[in-house]
């Protein structure tokens, strides 16, 4: 990498060359599904053909956690890309270690504020974008928990299957109902990862706050609302007996339920096209199933820019990130994936109004939207999401009870 | 490079004073023809040791920028840590449940197709087959292998009336499921190495003992296995070595869960480094285990050596 200052150098000297076109990396991870990343590839070529100035080369980086990594050594190595699709919980992580940078002075070249700047982001997604009052990130796919359902099973059991379970008494009930000897009536998710933002959404319906959405430094693992959500799922499959004991992890969550063996489950909105292209009995989605109130945690990717470039690089990253976040890029991502727009324009377009008819279940989960508040991020946010998991996963395996083992967790 | 501008002196020195040019020149040929070899380590081993020492004796607190040098703390916070000393703990579990189990069956493995005919050849390479498979691809197959309810394991489980564990999501079964996947994996590789001790046995030896009215497991037990120690000793170090490198399978398939259940010495050091923004107790952690594989090896060359003697 000894040679990029040098390169620099050249490039200072002939300032027309400079001018001519900035080269910068894109570094993307496909979190759900391989035909992903050729549509990226396809929509990076679109932004090169459609201008001379900036030349982006796009790196497909394999997951969110190797992304990172990936960022992090070319950073390192003095080579760092201009923009990374990170996932939007590692921001505060990031700024911490200092690996990202504030996009607070592009704001200001563009003569706008943060505020104007994110008016047409769904609220949800704010706070995640933003450490220490400054804008750190651009969200750029979104996603929330939703409850999936086998209406066949329904039928079986004699529910309706167009009126799914909305409390948790209500979803225990119909478990109970669905549950037979090689089939379980209900499934969660419960790898690392997958687990946290799941217990997110369960202490949230039930009325609670997962961390101190403005200090990083605070979570809220003793409250009477995740006990609660812990007694819950001990209660599903210990008490109730209409879960799976143990570790299930998404990707066996998602196959049992396809295979029948599942009645519902509670997967991420971004398995939606995933389900309805495997899944041979008919599906339905609904809101996650509240005991207090309705409230999901939003997931997903945002746009970053890395320490160490150019102001040429900084200011073709900063251009090519707001293409990618721009209106009509959005909606024909989010139509392409099944992620949700974190912008509310989109919306608004013919297209995506007739995208949202032919898809119902789409509609489903747009509709939970309003009701979506932000990932939990936190100072080392991976260690302290396990020290909740580890514990979560002890209860589902009968090694603790509920309140004491949350206690642990603190 | 130093040892090339010194053969370069050499030369030049030649014509003036050809005693003392000549054995500088043989002197340093040696270091000519090893200048290649050690460059290489120097650049690839012996720094990155020096820089991870180094590192394990400072650290940057997350969320500063200043690096602090901190002693031995690193050190002290990690037997502080006790998903660390688990991590120990499992590793140590998962070396008596792979090590003894895949030399055993690399050496029945071994002694069942050690003659070369036609359908020892096809056997040998079945049983080779785990061993070229990567890892990582193996235990993406065993993911599904595994999984609860619907995976290949249950369905053959049930056919036979039993109902399965819960594989990879229990904490008591887990770690013994990785285990079974190392020694599936393993053996077939180890056995390569037990063939070829059996191709050097001295046949006298064995004649001799037949003759004397030995029989198979007197042979086998007084004769083939005390004559396969250097084999032994040499596979050995190489299992031990393969449980404190090999983590491909743990990240696939459980990531250390549930609850740290499968967690072993590697899995920890990747998350302190990348996941926890702990590079120092990484770094401290790391040279823990470079130094018990040096040790390691140093212990195995000379037992080896030693068996090599014995032997002859």
């Amino acid at each position: 990498m000894r040679w990029l200052p040098s390169l620099a150098a050249v490039a200072a000297l002939f300032p027309a060359l400079a001018a001519a076109q900035t080269r910068i990396d894109f570094f993307f991870p496909v979190p759900v599904d391989g035909k992903l990343a050729r549509e990226m590839t396809r929509l990076v070529k679109v932004y090169n053909d459609s201008q001379k100035e900036v030349a982006v080369t796009a790196a497909y980086t394999g997951s969110y956690d190797e992304t990172k990594l990936k960022a992090q050594a070319a950073a390192n190595a003095g080579k760092p890309p201009a923009v990374v699709l990170m996932s939007a919980n590692f921001v505060l992580d990031l700024k911490l270690a200092g690996d990202v940078i504030s996009l607070e002075p592009m704001l200001k070249t563009d003569g706008t504020t943060r505020t104007k700047f994110l008016e047409d982001f769904w609220p949800a997604v704010h706070a995640n974008a933003i450490v220490d009052g400054e804008l750190y990130a651009i969200p750029y796919q979104n996603s929330t928990p939703l409850l999936y359902y086998n209406k066949e099973h329904f039928k079986e059991a004699g529910i309706d299957p167009e009126k799914p379970p909305q409390t948790w008494a209500q979803l225990v009930d119909a478990a109970k109902k669905l549950t037979k000897a090689d089939r379980m009536g209900f499934g969660l998710p419960e790898g690392y990862d997958y687990c946290g933002w799941i217990m997110e959404a369960l202490s949230m319906s039930n009325g609670g706050r997962y961390f101190n959405e403005e200090y990083g430094g605070e979570v809220y693992y003793d409250t009477p609302s995740m006990l609660g959500a812990v007694q819950f799922v001990e209660d599903l499959v210990f008490k109730h007996k209409v879960m799976a004991q143990g570790v299930v992890e998404g990707g066996a969550l998602s196959t049992n339920f396809l295979a029948g063996k599942v009645s519902m489950m509670l997967l991420s909105t971004g398995s939606l096209s995933f389900v309805r292209e495997n899944m041979k009995q008919p599906f339905g989605v609904a809101f996650v199933p509240k005991n207090v109130r309705n409230a999901v945690p939003i997931g997903g990717g945002s746009l970053v820019m890395f320490k160490g470039l150019s102001e040429e690089q900084k200011a073709a990253g900063w251009k090519f990130a707001k293409w990618l976040s721009s209106t009509e890029t959005l909606g024909g991502w989010s139509r392409f994936t099944g992620y949700f727009s974190p912008r509310k324009s989109p919306y608004e377009t013919p297209e995506m109004k007739e995208f949202m008819a032919k898809n119902p279940e789409a509609k489903v989960a747009l509709d939970q939207l309003p009701y979506a508040k932000p990932w939990f991020a936190t100072y080392q946010t991976v260690a302290v999401r396990k020290a909740l998991e580890d514990e979560v996963q002890a209860v589902l395996n009968g090694k603790k009870k509920a309140p004491p083992a949350e206690e642990n967790a603190t | 490079m130093t040892s090339v501008a010194a053969a370069q002196a050499s030369f030049g020195a030649a014509g003036a004073r050809p005693a003392l040019g000549h054995r500088l020149r043989r002197r340093s040929l040696p270091w000519l023809l090893l200048a290649p070899s050690l460059l290489l380590l120097a650049a690839f081993t012996y720094l990155p040791i020096v820089r991870l020492a180094w590192e394990s004796l400072h650290d940057k607190p997350h969320g500063t920028a200043t690096t602090l040098w901190v002693g031995l703390g690193n050190y002290i916070n990690l037997f502080a840590d006790k998903a660390f000393t688990q991590s120990v703990a499992n590793n140590l579990v998962y070396a008596a449940g792979t090590v003894p189990a895949s030399m055993v069956l690399a050496l029945l493995f071994a002694l069942a197709v050690q003659r070369s005919t036609r359908f020892n050849a096809v056997m040998r390479a079945l049983l080779l087959f785990p061993s070229m498979v990567p890892l990582v691809a193996a235990a993406s197959l065993f993911f599904f292998i595994f999984l609860p309810g619907v995976g290949l394991f249950d369905y053959y489980l049930a056919k036979l009336g039993l109902r399965g564990a819960n594989w990879l999501g229990d904490p008591d079964v887990a770690l013994w499921s990785l285990i079974g996947i190392t020694v599936w994996k393993n053996a077939g590789y180890y056995m390569l190495f037990y063939l070829a001790g059996l191709q050097t046995l001295p046949g006298e030896v064995l004649e001799a003992a037949t003759i004397d009215g030995a029989s198979g497991w007197q042979r086998l037990r007084y004769v083939i296995v005390p004559l396969l120690a250097p084999t032994t000793a040499f596979v050995l170090v190489i299992a031990l070595i393969n449980v404190l490198t090999q983590v491909d399978h743990v990240i696939v398939l459980t990531k250390g869960g549930p609850s740290n259940s499968t967690k072993l010495v590697l899995y920890y050091i990747y998350e302190q480094a990348h996941e926890n923004f702990a590079a120092g107790k990484a770094a401290a952690a790391s040279l823990l285990s470079v130094s018990f594989l040096l040790a390691l090896s140093v212990f195995s060359l000379k037992t080896m050596e030693r068996g090599a003697h014995a032997a002859s």
